[in-house]
């Protein structure tokens, strides 16, 4: 553990990267919406235009 | 990956931080939500750790009300901006935060030290779409009214890649992205219509607004969106 590494925790208890992480943090995993919420995001929005339904799904063909 | 306990531990103190700063930024409690100094052990470490985690916007009641801050407050704030500076190394998320910090700290004591040079905009120079949107949620304490910095120069630069940003992470139903994003276009210039940002913002706040670090974002947008200035 380096010097300062050392003086943060035991100023704090708090391990430096743990602050770092939290301060640092990757991007979620994406998790899209189901068609009911895009359902509530439609009744929600109301006449205005929104941009964030996704596209009806369609079969493929061939 | 599991999570360390303290690491677990953290995130609990600062999303209870971040409860009081939408429940000050709702109007439902005094401007101040800074837990008092003088907590000794695990329980003070923590809470000093959380006011270094949520950033200026610990602040942020305050400064939007133009409260004055409170000096016990104010102390912890300090403190915690001086316990924890950004390593050498440190990402640039981090040493901005520091910055932001070190600057809010500042604007409420004027008597406080100049904060540092600013940390460069380097790593987004050429980054996606995706990772300034990214980014810049991280770093939503440094969208504020008449905020003059790199960063929010960078933002104002790219008003429709933040728009889209912020679909894409309302899509992905990563909240805490759109609703950073979405604080970010409240005050950005150039921001297309199409994207239904109120709307947005509702839905936002709809479906992940029982994450405290959700809701404070989606309200310091309102509050912004009615003007309030720093």
């Amino acid at each position: 553990m380096r010097t300062d590494e050392k003086v943060i925790k035991e100023v704090t208890g708090i391990q430096a990267a743990d602050i770092e992480a939290a301060l640092d943090p990757v991007e979620a995993d994406g998790v899209y919406r189901d068609s009911r919420q895009c359902a509530a995001l439609a009744l929600l929005s109301g006449a205005t235009k929104l941009l964030l339904s996704p596209p009806t799904p369609r079969p493929k063909k061939g | 990956m599991e999570q360390s306990g303290t690491s677990t531990r953290l995130q609990a103190a600062v999303q209870d931080l971040a409860s009081g700063v939408v429940s000050a930024l709702r109007g439902g409690d005094h401007a101040h939500v800074v837990p008092p100094a003088g907590t000794d052990g695990e329980a003070g470490d923590l809470a000093l750790a959380a006011v270094r985690v949520l950033g200026a916007d610990a602040l942020l009641p305050g400064l939007l009300s133009r409260t004055p801050p409170d000096p016990a407050e104010l102390a912890v704030f300090r403190k915690a901006v001086e316990a924890y500076p950004p390593r050498a190394d440190a990402a640039p998320t981090v040493r901005w935060s520091h910055w932001a910090m070190a600057r809010t700290l500042r604007r409420a004591d004027p008597s406080s030290a100049e904060p540092p040079d600013e940390p460069d905009t380097a790593w987004l120079d050429d980054a996606t779409w995706q990772f300034v949107t990214h980014q810049l949620a991280v770093l939503a304490p440094l969208a504020l009214p008449g905020e003059d910095c790199a960063v929010s120069r960078l933002a104002a630069g790219r008003p429709v890649d933040v728009a889209r940003g912020f679909v894409r992470a309302v899509r992905r139903r990563d909240w805490r992205q759109a609703a950073g994003a979405g604080r970010w276009l409240t005050l950005l210039p150039g921001v297309p219509d199409s994207v239904g940002l109120e709307a947005g913002l509702d839905f936002v706040e709809l479906m992940g607004g029982q994450d405290p670090l959700v809701a404070l974002q989606v309200q310091a947008a309102r509050r912004m969106r009615t003007g309030a200035r720093v």
